[in-house]
């Protein structure tokens, strides 16, 4: 009798606890501390935007204020012609785009092998794989320079690309266990049908799409920011540079021209906040599908 | 991610079961992979290997072996340059070496402490059903991720600007400090250089610890509330224990990922004695500015890697071995 008392008492509670007004008090409180944090967080996004409508003497005086007094409208088409930006911009789009459709191709596909066939060295591939994401070298980039200027690929932009291209590890690991979910019988019913061993793969890729837009945001976020390989691959050109270097370079040849800069961010981070609010809605799921395995 | 990296906490036994069970349920290879098949395997391996082994693995294959020679990038790597261990012994001897070891490890594991929980945290209250307004807080921890390193280190520089950034603007008018901070000289460089990666790269923990709370069963947290749990107690019994294996992987990859911090730190520009990571000291080593230390950097790699691998994998090792 009492153990059933017990129950019902906590059922109450959890009757209460669900009543509406709970949680709006819970959702004023947490919005209130989120509110302040996200502040925190968005305050130098925002400025630097903001930034890109300043004119150069009123951002010293301006302070911690992010709206300008005055708002300046040429910044940006100036950093654009004047700065070069236009052809880091360029630069930019080709190497994200390239490198990340190289990377979502051969990673699906040997993702999907590794899932789906038993073969002599499978479990090799795979250790491995597995392995380097854990390797704590610094960097890479000598060799990689090395291998590039051996190519004769050093100041081309196929260089830049290839070098761009070359990691993936955590994106072959998302997708075999993705593709290890899909039931051996949907296969079994397609080879009846006649379905040979391309076209099996092409009716397993629409169920991937999640972690296809988990590799694109990822791939195309830090191809679009990568900071290392453009340096340094191209020292000797500098219309190869992409956005990031540009920048960087910018602000050694332009000292203090922080709206001209701030226009460049502006350019620059548009298109990635266009990727990211397109394929978001995949995004969570993708990974969550990937660490259930 | 996967089923290996996933139970490094289970037993060897269980391992060593969870194997032998495999390998009695798989079909042989050479019953399952014939002919066309065969072809088209090693068709969509090829692709990945080539780049993987060219752009990953020779690469750090390669760094081993430039590290026992007195090589400056020029010309075959011949006996005449074989230096041995010699540029390990320098390397030993050098201080600034160490000083960026030091301030690595010091980024790598602040860096780690900091993010990892704030991310948990934001990720369990945009991953409840009621809070309000999540797709934008999720879109505002994300934000920075997108701005380029070489940005994020200028607009930091102004907003800590001691004279007239934003940051001890507020500081001042508030009344929390009397004088400004000099937030990227010597004393807080380190500090500011931890918070701003951690402010640029939340975005990122957030998403994989939302990924990983996804997998908590929310029967188990209704189940808890009829039995009178509060939400700490939903946290220390049900989340945790659920995504323990899964924030083994998340930590290990943070970790390693802050290892190799190098874009923030130049673009910064802070006084280079205290903030010199390793990344930075073999960029200056071998690619700034000649003589070009080739095989020098490429110890200092080695030796820095080798160094955190073996300090990492044994206290992985006592982690574990405390757990059963």
């Amino acid at each position: 009798m009492t153990t059933k008392n017990y129950a019902m008492e906590n059922r109450l509670k959890l009757l209460r606890f669900v009543r509406p007004g709970r949680f709006f008090q819970y959702n004023l409180l947490i919005l209130l501390g989120l509110g302040i944090v996200s502040f925190i967080w968005i305050y130098p996004f925002l400025w630097s935007i903001f930034t890109a409508f300043k004119s150069d003497s009123a951002i010293w005086s301006a302070g911690a204020s992010l709206l300008p007094e005055e708002w300046v409208w040429d910044n940006i088409p100036d950093a654009w012609e004047r700065a070069n930006f236009s052809t880091y911009f360029f630069n930019t789009v080709l190497y994200s785009v390239s490198a990340t459709m190289i990377v979502l191709t051969t990673t699906a596909m040997c993702g999907y092998v590794l899932a789906r066939y038993r073969f002599f060295g499978r479990n090799i591939i795979y250790g491995v794989v597995l392995a380097t994401l854990f390797v704590p070298i610094a960097t890479v980039i000598i060799p990689q320079f090395q291998l590039v200027k051996t190519l004769g690929l050093l100041n081309t932009r196929a260089g830049v690309i290839l070098a761009l291209s070359g990691g993936g590890a955590l994106y072959v690991l998302l997708f075999t266990s993705f593709f290890s979910t899909i039931p051996e019988e949907i296969y079994d019913a397609a080879k009846i049908d006649g379905a040979n061993f391309l076209q099996q793969f092409q009716l397993s890729l629409p169920l991937a799409k999640p972690i296809i837009a988990t590799v694109v945001i990822f791939q195309f976020m830090q191809t679009w920011n990568e900071f290392n390989v453009p340096l340094v691959f191209t020292f000797g050109n500098q219309d190869l540079r992409n956005l990031a270097v540009g920048m960087y370079a910018f602000q050694g040849e332009h000292a203090m021209d922080w709206p001209g800069f701030a226009a460049g961010t502006v350019i620059s981070i548009i298109p990635v906040l266009l990727v990211f609010f397109f394929f978001q809605g995949y995004f969570v799921r993708g990974l969550q599908g990937a660490v259930k395995q | 991610m996967s089923q290996a990296s996933l139970n490094l906490d289970e037993s060897r036994e269980e391992r060593r079961a969870r194997r032998r069970a495999k390998r009695l349920q798989a079909v042989p290879y050479s019953q399952r992979v014939t002919g066309s098949t065969r072809f088209w395997i090693i068709a969509f391996l090829a692709p990945f290997l080539t780049l993987y082994i060219s752009f990953t693995l020779w690469p750090l294959l390669a760094t081993i072996i430039y590290s026992f020679y007195e090589w400056d990038g020029n010309g075959p790597l011949t006996s005449e340059i074989f230096v041995g261990l010699e540029n390990y012994t320098k390397l030993v001897q050098d201080d600034i070496f160490w000083s960026s070891f030091a301030n690595t490890l010091i980024f790598a594991v602040t860096n780690t402490i900091i993010k990892l929980p704030l991310a948990l945290f934001i990720a369990i209250l945009l991953t409840r059903r009621w809070v309000w307004m999540k797709r934008i807080f999720r879109t505002v921890f994300f934000a920075p991720m997108v701005v380029p390193v070489a940005m994020a280190g200028l607009i930091f520089n102004f907003l800590l600007h001691p004279a007239l950034g934003a940051v001890n603007d507020v500081l001042t008018s508030l009344g929390i400090v009397d004088r400004p901070i000099n937030f990227l000289g010597a004393q807080y460089a380190m500090l500011s250089l931890v918070l701003i990666s951690v402010w640029q790269i939340l975005g990122q923990y957030m998403i994989y610890w939302m990924a990983a709370l996804q997998n908590v069963p929310e029967e188990l947290y209704e189940a808890a509330e009829i039995d009178g749990a509060n939400e700490w107690h939903k946290l220390i019994y049900i989340t945790l224990p659920v995504i323990r294996p899964v924030a083994v992987v998340i930590l290990f990859l943070s970790f390693v990922n802050a290892l190799k911090v190098f874009g923030l730190v130049v673009a910064l520009n802070a006084p280079s004695d205290a903030t010199r990571v390793v990344s930075s000291f073999i960029y200056n080593q071998a690619l700034s500015e000649p003589p070009f230390r080739y095989g020098f950097a490429s110890a200092a790699a080695v030796l820095f890697g080798v160094t955190v691998l073996i300090a990492v994998s044994t206290q992985g090792y006592f982690v574990r071995k405390a757990n059963h």
